[in-house]
């Protein structure tokens, strides 16, 4: 099966893209990140009601654009995990999410890590793509 | 974990020593600062960590019962004792034994026999003082575990009775 591309973002707290990644293989026709990007960023206005009507960490599926769907997961402190994707297995992208909020509390407790700043660790970008690669 | 826990304490004690004995000897208002934002950032973080496997709080209750229960018995290895609150954003935390107080003396007597009233007095005082100051690391981390989850608040601590100690969490509007 073609996989297409995947897009993820981790938002702060305070509204802040800390990490941003293109995961999946797609041919690249044309630069679509931007387009991506807007999706994501729309979407957030979606979770922020959505967020106060449950206590479960994975929203799944919050918004919709053409085939494209946005699945978020949201932390206790109200880091937001979100993927852009075509349909998919639900199952493995609550895995994937799961994993990288682990990835994620060992970058957070780093002491020399400012919290809510941008994560630039390039072990933490090859792992979440690792990841990408296992379950979505 | 006894090593852990003995490394812990001794990074404690050594924290108030050098910001109290050394940094801010005369400034003790600034070493307080100082400490409690050690526990503010360290609280910050391992509320994020304890967090990672339960469902999101919907309330202030919730979120308190949760320093109450797993973040106290993650750090301190027993629950909140006593949980009052006044309905209206004060709570008070009772931990009746509480772990890092246990091995602070403040009888002087014990250490030096042969001290005048005054000196013992002054003795007392300084203990007193420490103590203190090792309470400002604790506030900050039920500060900063708080603030991470969305309640902004400021936090006391009385010890009259020790090794007992109570938080006063008190929630900004």
């Amino acid at each position: 099966m073609a996989s297409t591309a995947c897009f993820v973002i981790i938002v702060s707290k305070n509204d802040i893209p800390i990490y941003e990644a293109e995961v999946g293989s797609a041919p690249k026709k044309e630069d679509l990140s931007y387009h991506h990007q807007f999706i994501l960023h729309a979407a957030l206005d979606v979770v922020q009601d959505l967020a106060w009507t449950t206590n479960a960490m994975s929203l799944k599926s919050v918004d919709r654009f053409n085939d494209l769907v946005v699945s978020v997961y949201v932390t206790a402190g109200h880091t937001r995990f979100m993927l852009l994707h075509d349909s998919r297995s639900e199952d493995g992208i609550k895995s994937f999410f799961q994993e990288v909020h682990e990835l994620y509390i060992k970058i957070f407790l780093n002491p020399l890590y400012l919290p809510g700043s941008r994560i630039t660790s390039s072990h933490f970008d090859t792992k979440v793509r690792a990841l990408a690669r296992k379950y979505l | 974990m006894a090593i852990a826990e003995s490394c812990v304490d001794a990074v404690v004690m050594e924290m108030v020593a050098v910001y109290c004995g050394g940094l801010y000897a005369a400034k003790p208002e600034l070493a307080a600062r100082r400490i409690e934002a050690i526990g503010f950032q360290v609280g910050h973080q391992l509320s994020e960590r304890y967090t990672m496997e339960r469902p999101r709080f919907s309330d202030h209750l919730e979120a308190i019962k949760f320093i109450c229960k797993d973040f106290w018995s993650e750090l301190f290895k027993k629950q909140i004792d006593n949980l009052k609150t006044n309905h209206r954003g004060t709570f008070v935390l009772q931990d009746n034994r509480f772990r890092w107080l246990t091995r602070v003396s403040l009888d002087p007597y014990t250490e030096n026999r042969d001290s005048t009233e005054n000196d013992s007095a002054a003795l007392g005082d300084t203990a007193a003082q420490t103590t203190t100051m090792l309470l400002y690391f604790p506030c900050g981390l039920i500060r900063g575990a708080l603030t991470n989850l969305g309640i902004p608040c400021s936090v006391s601590a009385d010890m009259s009775n020790l090794p007992a100690c109570s938080f006063v969490v008190r929630i900004k509007t």
